[in-house]
């Protein structure tokens, strides 16, 4: 090979490194980016009116004057769009049933739509589900159940051989020359008035309980659960670990055994993780019985045994890759097997050890198979600490799934779940943030 | 460290001791995906009457609910199918007493993508296109659409009571997608324009749901028992619950007024 071709060799290798980094840092910021951006809104949002009603009603947060004053001027706004209702609904009882029957349904259907956008009617019994008893919190989906009101879709199939065609008919249309004809139009221009949004910073969005199966309220009983998990699982993983890894280090003599042991180990690292769910559903809840019902307690063994392997074997790394001189200038000193191994082996692979259990707890927190079988549930309470041994929780990772998936309301609450991605995402990347920093600042004290 | 090790294992005793004292107050529910917006419904109801009660609900299908129940790993199974002989005789030899609780009554509905033009199917067509006879809408009188056939896993009810009622036992089809719930059947449904796929009538949002022999899926229909795929919801527990416990509040929850309207609210028929 000549020089020139080497060059170019060299020169290739170095253009496709580039390139590839950079592609990598295009789909990073192409992933997380919008990430941020939409669970950002969950917490930062257009909130209406009715967001503040809730706010003061449930929480008791806000200046109930203020609030009450802007519930009546919106009232006020609103009253109108009633009036004319209530004005047709009378003349329909006079009419001939010809007109009440045309316009039964589509009365109904022009209520439903007005009660999705603003809520219950004033006077009308108070529904029992939360999410019937309140208008749109967020002018976003205001806007959305706006367009609702104001157009019907409809479907065109009037040819068969092709998909049918939306088309979007005025509502207005269907009212003409009744008194409910203008009601459109005035929704329409006035509905600022009628749910005055304003920017809000919703923060208590990480600490509220959620209300209503996640319509209303935030998501602290997720972020608490996923923090029980992982903090759970690594209480079993690291002292489990930790003696193991030094025991294969420093104590195991190279037998077969122990090399079939250590491939074990390695094996154990790949299996996939809902395995590890099954068995701790089957051996944890089922044979053990460590807890009546699924609870943190199982969740957490389940996730330390899946996280052990990995965990042991970063600890066997940093462990042997203390030098050899150290353990020797111990063991010359007269120190013990023991002493060597606890007051100068650990303490120098303690960087090494520290970023193995940090980056195995991010993996805990954002699992999602090994704790469907073993510990999370859709909804439920923040649980208090000792309700941790026998209780299930919900908790992040697995709920982004529940309400990407089975929820029966995925559009309305989206936002809930791009703010729990983001609150996961957050965690872990701070996780590996503190692994760094911790390893960095730990390792310059024992050079220092 | 030896502090924190002692520190942690003294929290952890009286932890498993208080937890024994509190289990009175938890009650998890497991099971059906379809019965699930009711169960989360009753137990936001019942949670706001009675803050000190912790329910937790899991949507992990009929089929995990009866073993999650035979296991006494829950205090009610929500099932949208009765349990089966199989599942009783080993609820009996594990020492646990199922006892059947109707919730509501709900209609299976097949739902398409709303640019579909067909307005309705018989029994027999929809159990062509799940068997893969029929594969393509133009056979049904649509537009020349390949049929993207979706189910629900065998785990679940519905699609145990859609092979008893539907197919009567024919074979469905190997090609057919098998989704975990009836949300996602909803939304991949809602995202296919070829698509078809039976879910609980509180999933109909967004998309069509087609006419079955010729009666709309509705909870209307469903009352007055024309609809041809109706079946009740189920709750199971084991052992009669007692008087006064929050268990027993709880399953009794669907016959109270506040019951039936929490029921009706989300979409379901309730038991007269």
């Amino acid at each position: 090979m000549n020089l020139k071709t080497r060059k170019i060799l060299d020169r290739a290798f170095a253009g496709s490194g580039v390139f590839s980094i950079l592609l990598m840092t295009a789909a990073l910021v192409v992933i997380l980016v919008p990430m941020l951006i939409r669970g950002w809104g969950a917490i930062y949002f257009t909130a209406t009116v009715e967001h503040r009603h809730l706010m003061l009603e449930r929480f008791d947060r806000g200046n109930p004057e203020r609030v009450a004053d802007e519930l009546n001027s919106t009232r006020e706004t609103r009253a109108p769009l009633y009036r004319m209702i209530t004005e047709f609904e009378k003349q329909l009882e006079t009419s001939d049933s010809e007109s009440r029957k045309r316009y039964t349904t589509p009365l109904r259907e022009l209520k439903k739509a007005i009660h999705d956008l603003l809520g219950p009617a004033p006077g009308a019994i108070r529904p029992m589900l939360m999410r019937d008893q309140y208008g749109q919190m967020r002018w976003g989906r205001a806007l959305v159940k706006l367009r609702n009101v104001l157009y019907r879709e409809e479907w065109d199939y009037s040819d068969p051989t092709r998909g049918g065609i939306k088309a979007l008919k005025p509502r207005a249309a269907e009212f003409t020359g009744t008194p409910v004809e203008p009601l459109c139009a005035y929704l329409e221009n006035n509905l600022t008035d009628m749910m005055l949004p304003r920017r809000t910073l919703y923060w208590q969005f990480l600490t509220d309980n959620s209300y209503d199966s996640h319509f209303f309220g935030g998501i602290w009983p997720e972020i608490l659960g996923t923090f029980y998990l992982a903090v759970g699982a690594m209480l079993f993983a690291i002292p489990l670990g930790l003696i193991a890894a030094i025991y294969l280090t420093e104590y195991a003599r190279e037998t077969r055994l122990i090399g079939m042991l250590r491939t074990c180990i390695s094996t154990l690292a790949g299996v996939p993780s809902i395995v590890f769910g099954l068995f701790g559903l089957a051996f944890f809840i089922n044979t053990l019985k460590v807890s009546s019902s699924k609870s943190v307690l199982a969740g957490s063994l389940t996730l330390a045994l899946m996280i052990l392997p990995t965990l042991i074997r970063a600890s066997e790394e940093a462990i042997r890759a203390v030098p050899h001189t150290y353990k020797e200038a111990a063991l010359s000193l007269g120190a013990g097997r023991w002493h060597t191994v606890m007051s100068v082996i650990l303490p120098a692979a303690l960087p090494g050890i520290l970023t193995g259990i940090v980056i195995s707890m991010g993996r805990a927190a954002g699992e999602t198979a090994p704790i469907i079988f073993t510990a999370a549930v859709s909804v439920g309470k923040p649980l208090a600490l000792w309700q941790v041994f026998s209780q299930p929780t919900p908790a992040l990772s697995w709920n982004i799934y529940n309400l990407a998936t089975e929820h029966e309301a995925v559009d309305e609450i989206r936002h809930v779940q791009y703010g729990m991605v983001l609150v996961l995402v957050s965690l872990v990347l701070i996780l590996n943030l503190a692994a760094i920093i911790l390893r960095a600042r730990v390792s310059k004290r024992l050079k220092g | 460290m030896k502090k924190i090790i002692a520190a942690t294992t003294a929290a952890m005793l009286m932890g498993i001791g208080a937890a024994t004292a509190g289990d009175a107050n938890k009650i998890v529910v497991d099971g059906s995906t379809t019965v699930g917006p009711i169960a989360k419904a009753f137990a936001e109801y019942y949670m706001g009457k009675h803050p000190d009660v912790n329910i937790t609900v899991s949507e992990s299908g009929s089929g995990n609910g009866a073993k999650s129940l035979i296991n006494a790993a829950c205090d009610v199974a929500t099932m949208s199918r009765p349990m089966k002989n199989s599942e009783k005789d080993a609820a009996k030899s594990a020492g646990v007493l199922p006892i059947e609780h109707i919730v509501a009554m709900d209609g299976i509905a097949m739902v398409v993508h709303e640019s579909n033009p067909l307005q309705g199917l018989t029994i027999e067509q929809i159990r062509d296109v799940y068997t893969g006879k029929i594969t393509n809408w133009k056979e049904l009188g649509g537009p020349d659409r390949p049929i993207v056939a979706i189910s629900r896993d065998t785990n679940s009810g519905t699609y145990e009571t859609f092979e008893t009622m539907v197919m009567k036992n024919a074979k469905i089809a190997g090609k057919t997608e098998y989704v975990g719930s009836n949300g996602a059947i909803r939304q991949r449904v809602l995202s296919t324009e070829g698509a078809i796929g039976y879910v609980g009538l509180a999933f109909r949002e967004g998309v069509k749901a087609l006419k079955v022999n010729g009666i709309e899926a509705t909870p209307e229909t469903v009352v007055a028992k024309t609809y041809p795929i109706a079946r009740p919801l189920y709750m199971y527990t084991n052992g009669r619950p007692k008087q006064d416990t929050p268990l027993y509040d709880f399953i009794t929850l669907s016959d109270s007024p506040e019951g039936k309207k929490i029921i009706e609210d989300t979409g379901f028929v309730p038991v007269k």
